[in-house]
């Protein structure tokens, strides 16, 4: 089979802009889903009594519905109930946010959870209030066990950006698409975005497997 | 804004087909990747170096790409290199096994792994095989620890057959959104398409919790 790479390369300043789009779609996603997921695990572990039922009902109910679906949902259903039209990257932000955000309120209640009461009461013995226990013991310690798992999120982010290929955000997958449709050479433009995937992802993967050994041990109590 | 609902029950029938097809995706892939899965681990811990390598290189590759990508890859790709047609369901099918073999083959080989050394010297020190004592030893108590993460591995691979509806495998979402371009009752169809996922979808979830509770390994 003869390869021909040269629709890659004679496209490669508008596959580059894609890769840039990707990079920052998944940056944007990860902030905005550590802020709002870490929001949501907290209020649903220390929040009032009637906020935690609708919070658990978000959290389960993004984990059983596919992230296209969310995804189609934000871009095409949601503007004719609210009357606001998101562009695609915007709607690939609020709708990654929504699904990855319930996945690190799970990651954030399974850390605080997994410290043990005999701390907090301890805490309580010394004369802490709640804020404080939770501040300064409860918090430092649940982070570190967090850590691992919120580099899985970070490499679960970058691939999800690629499904926002299906409502035409510009990025790296969608821009492979166009070069591929313009082009008679899909195979060598699909496996140039299989390299490019994973030399960002597997360095990433990677770094999560060595943060988790250097930080396993101050994880313990 | 007018909504009309009833269009839901005119397509009832196409939804419902789509929904076993998904489902029939899902049964089908975890058929194959569940043994693509054990072979991988079995071929990552038999100490044949060329084997172990091969394993590994299979699992790095395909956790660190978008399933979305090996999708269309895959739809490219295999007609090409194998010279034989291949309708959109049985590339569906490569593409997601491709995927989940590698998550389970790592699953496995943890599960595997975390079986003490003690227990297969003394299967050896009984005189068993090393076949038997993967067999009788290893792996039965290995399937009980890996039980959950299979289960959370089944969901994940539930909803991740909603992406090969880009090659237009009618299933639940290719489905829906057809429907949705055809009577342009977009808000209706893409909130019913979301709603049969969540149905699906939610016992599963809670059911995985349980099994992870049920299952938890404390030492």
């Amino acid at each position: 089979m003869e390869l021909d790479y040269s629709s890659v390369f004679d496209s490669w300043r508008f596959l580059l802009g894609g890769l840039g789009l990707t990079l920052a779609l998944s940056v944007l996603t990860m902030l905005c889903s550590l802020v709002l997921g870490g929001a949501i695990g907290l209020a649903r572990c220390y929040g009032p009594q009637w906020l935690r039922l609708p919070l658990v009902f978000y959290i389960d109910s993004m984990r059983s519905v596919p992230v296209l679906v969310v995804l189609v949902w934000t871009y095409f259903a949601l503007p004719l109930i609210t009357g606001v039209t998101l562009s695609p990257f915007w709607a690939a932000l609020v709708a990654l946010t929504a699904q990855l955000a319930a996945y690190v309120a799970e990651i954030v209640r399974a850390g605080v959870t997994s410290i043990r009461v005999g701390q907090t009461r301890a805490a309580f013995a010394l004369g802490m209030s709640r804020t404080q226990t939770i501040r300064t013991i409860i918090l430092p310690q649940a982070l570190v066990r967090m850590m691992p798992a919120f580099g899985s999120i970070l490499s679960i982010t970058i691939k999800d950006t690629a499904i926002a290929a299906v409502i035409a955000v510009p990025e790296y997958m969608n821009r492979s698409q166009t070069v591929a449709g313009q082009g008679f050479h899909p195979i060598e433009v699909f496996t140039v975005a299989m390299a490019v995937y994973f030399i960002i992802l597997f360095p990433v993967t990677r770094a999560v497997d060595m943060v988790y050994v250097r930080l396993a041990h101050l994880g313990r109590s | 804004m007018n909504f009309d609902w009833s269009v839901i029950w005119r397509n009832a029938d196409a939804l419902v087909e789509g929904t076993e097809l998904t489902i029939l995706l899902a049964v089908v892939t975890m058929a194959i990747a569940i043994p693509g899965g054990i072979a991988l681990a079995l071929m990552r811990l038999s100490g044949v170096r060329v084997l172990a390598v091969t394993s590994a290189s299979f699992v790095e590759l395909f956790r660190n790409l978008p399933l979305i990508l090996v999708i269309y890859t895959a739809y490219y790709i295999l007609p090409v290199t194998t010279g034989l047609s291949f309708s959109p369901i049985s590339t569906a099918i490569v593409a997601l096994s491709l995927n989940v073999s590698a998550y389970n083959g790592e699953t496995f080989r943890a599960g595997i792994a975390s079986i003490r050394r003690g227990q297969t010297e003394a299967a050896y020190a009984l005189g068993m095989t090393r076949w038997q004592t993967t067999r009788d030893i290893v792996l039965p108590q290995a399937i009980r620890r890996v039980l959950p993460v299979l289960a959370s591995t089944w969901v994940s691979l539930f909803k991740d057959t909603s992406l090969v509806s880009v090659i237009s495998v009618g299933e639940l979402a290719y489905t829906s959104m057809r429907i949705r371009a055809q009577t342009y009752r977009v808000l209706e169809m893409l909130t019913a398409m979301a709603a049969i996922y969540w149905l699906l979808g939610y016992p599963q979830a809670k059911l995985v919790d349980w099994i992870n509770r049920k299952y938890a390994v404390s030492e």
